[in-house]
């Protein structure tokens, strides 16, 4: 016993002699190697039909540009993909480009990203949605396609509970009215709510967020100046808390995945209305599939007087160059994805809204032609106004306060804290 | 001869030890590769998802003896031949070959808040429970499941020490009058007592560093921080870019696992000794 934890105690003075040796990080960026003959790009999700169709349209459009390169997509599965990610980069394995959401996702990371402000100058006039993916005064990424949370409902839900499908609730005194009904008449949850990764209070924020906050604190948010003890900040928190203490979720909304679970529930009528997004996944394309014209879509509920509701969405997903030593190969790829004819296509096929402002939308989905007329007054999102440790504490605390765990004040002290 | 063996552990073992022990004093991100002493370890101490982790250890261990137990106790009836052991015994092992990965889908549908576990309990007029999304249940459960799908490894080890004992010492107990459980206490106890120790030690090991896959499937970490480990942590601060601070956290877990494994040893020889 003594020997062991001598000799536990001789390593342990052996490695405090050679702490000045290295890092736990490698010196560069990426593992990716020099080759220049390949690209390796990781991004998330299944490679549906249209997917696949799409990656084959830039991949085409990169092919023309460098024909004598191969591109290696590497799918990840989206819940860890972060995770996996930094893993990957600190160990010296990450891609040459990888897939990023925009705001805190790419913001949090770009210490391991290579800026491409004047690669990117001249399609700056043609995307919508860039602040998602700059920072700093540089530019990482092109956007390419919007992304948002637009509220769904079920209008076939509607009618069962006597509510009028046509108009849906606009006030929060109305939507609690409205998920009394849905609760009371139909078998149906009245939201549909995935929080195993505790990221349903970021849609709950960013999907609510404009009917709560008054435009000038909205701007300040976006702008970085985070009060969380707020009044309005707070009530974010108990608005939350009290909606699901009032059973408006799912059951078991704490062990339900987001993706795509949660969404499944919606899609297959056991819930009245979801927050969704607007492109990639969860989208008015997949939710017409199974709903068709009895999918709804309406505008976040004002809730207190002095706010003006819009749509919440910016810039969704962009890819980030990773790899120094690739960076022209990894930037003619970024362009590639923004490709009119492959967004053009991929946005009718797959669902998306597509960052290039001259492309049309052409479809009959009544919720798609929605969105797009509401994109004018929209507003950027605010859960990506969070840094990445703030977003980690608050879906934890999201998780807490719908188990009853922590209290709002208790939850808005330790983000306030967490802002430093 | 046994020169290759030690290069070969040196190099492989004690250098990475070594190696992750020494980023463990040093910095992250700008201060990468700079000494910062102990700046990791206070990081960690204020960190809300490592003290969910180091208390959550002491719940892990909680479930260590009970783990032993069924492995001991199944071990013991096949061993005393019930009917029907050899179908048991192959059916007992058979989950230690299932991924992890499988073994949480399969029971994230099982135990599911609409799933048929709580169909089952509505069936006697019992309450649903959210059992992987409670602060109360999360952890507890997915060590249950654990249990589950790892006993069979520690079950084959106590049938293994049972092959060793000394057939004669129990018939001399059995015509001495000795009854089950004194022929339990006096005789198999102490003659298993070093298939016991390794089984406890293994098994504390097993929990504190084979958890992981089933986290990652059921529950990551949540809710809250309810169902964090020190393993997990690690792979969360890694992909946080943060992989001093997981070094440092790395460094916690090994001086968990010495610690309780020798512990365990020195409680365990006097415990399962014949006085």
């Amino acid at each position: 016993m003594k020997r062991k934890i001598a000799a536990v105690a001789i390593v342990g003075t052996v490695a405090l002699t050679l702490t000045a040796c290295g890092g736990a990080a490698p010196a560069g960026t990426s593992g990716g190697d020099t080759k220049s003959d390949k690209l390796v790009v990781w991004n998330w999700g299944e490679a549906d039909a249209a997917a696949t169709a799409y990656y084959d349209d830039i991949t085409a459009a990169f092919k023309k540009v460098r024909p004598d390169v191969e591109v290696e997509i590497v799918h990840q599965p989206f819940d860890q993909y972060y995770t996996l990610l930094g893993s990957a980069v600190e160990a010296g394995t990450g891609p040459d480009v990888a897939l990023f959401n925009g705001g805190t996702q790419l913001k949090s990371r770009t210490d391991m990203l290579v800026p491409i402000t004047s690669e990117m100058a001249d399609l700056e006039d043609t995307l919508a949605g860039w602040p998602a993916f700059q920072a700093d005064g540089e530019t990482y990424s092109a956007p390419m396609f919007l992304q948002g949370f637009p509220i769904y409902y079920n209008k076939a839900l509607f009618d069962s509970a006597g509510l009028d499908a046509d108009t849906p609730p606009a006030s929060w005194d109305e939507l609690t009215a409205a998920c009394s009904a849905v609760l009371d008449k139909t078998d149906a949850s009245c939201f549909a709510l995935g929080n195993k990764e505790g990221l349903g209070i970021e849609f709950f924020l960013s999907g609510f967020g404009s009917g709560i906050f008054t435009p000038d604190e909205y701007d300040a948010w976006i702008d970085g100046k985070h009060d969380w003890t707020s009044a309005h900040a707070k009530q974010v928190l108990q608005l939350w808390a009290d909606s699901a203490a009032d059973g408006w979720y799912n059951d078991g909304a704490n062990s339900t995945a987001m993706f795509n679970d949660s969404f499944d529930l919606f899609s297959a009528g056991k819930a009245a209305m979801v927050i969704g997004l607007m492109s990639d996944t969860a989208h008015w394309k997949q939710f017409d599939e199974f709903l068709g014209a009895d999918l709804g879509f309406m505008m976040p509920v004002a809730v207190n007087d002095g706010a003006t509701v819009a749509l919440p969405a910016e810039g969704g997903i962009g890819y980030g160059v990773l790899n120094e030593k690739k960076k022209d190969l990894a930037v003619d790829w970024i362009k590639a994805t923004v490709d009119k004819d492959a967004l053009s296509n991929y946005s009718l096929a797959g669902g998306q809204i597509a960052s290039d402002t001259t492309v049309e939308l052409d479809t009959d989905i009544a919720a798609a032609n929605d969105i797009v007329a509401e994109l004018g007054g929209s507003k950027p999102l605010l859960h990506t106004a969070l840094d990445a440790e703030t977003l980690d504490l608050l879906h934890r605390l999201g998780q807490q306060l719908i188990g009853g765990e922590v209290t709002v004040d208790e939850a808005a002290e330790q983000l306030a804290a967490s802002e430093g | 001869m046994v020169l290759p063996v030690i290069l070969i552990l040196v190099i492989f073992r004690l250098y990475p030890l070594i190696l992750g022990v020494n980023f463990s004093f040093t910095g992250d991100k700008e201060l990468n590769g700079q000494f910062v002493g102990l700046d990791n370890y206070v990081t960690l101490l204020g960190d809300a998802r490592f003290r969910a982790s180091a208390v959550n250890v002491l719940v892990v261990l909680l479930f260590v003896p009970l783990q032993v137990f069924v492995a001991g106790i199944l071990a013991t009836f096949v061993f005393l031949k019930v009917p029907g052991h050899s179908f048991f015994r192959s059916v007992y092992f058979l989950p230690v070959v299932l991924s992890p990965i499988i073994i949480g889908a399969i029971f994230n549908i099982i135990l599911a808040a609409n799933g048929p576990l709580n169909a089952a309990l509505g069936v006697i007029n019992l309450p649903g429970v959210d059992w992987l999304g409670l602060r109360a249940t999360a952890l507890p459960t997915v060590l249950v499941v654990h249990i589950w799908a790892t006993f069979g490894m520690a079950f084959t080890i106590f049938l293994a020490g049972f092959a060793t004992l000394d057939a004669e010492l129990l018939d001399a107990a059995k015509i001495d009058g000795a009854n089950m459980r004194q022929q339990v206490v006096h005789v198999i106890i102490p003659s298993l007592s070093q298939t016991i120790q390794f089984v406890f030690v293994t098994t504390t090991i097993g929990m504190l560093t084979g958890l992981f896959g089933l986290l990652y499937t059921m529950t990551a970490g949540g809710p809250g921080a309810a169902s964090y480990l020190p393993e997990f942590l690690i792979w969360k601060l890694t992909g946080e870019a943060r992989p001093a601070l997981a070094s440092a956290a790395s460094v916690f877990l090994l001086l968990i696992v010495l610690v309780i494994g020798l512990i365990q040893i020195r409680v365990l020889r006097r415990a399962t000794k014949e006085s």
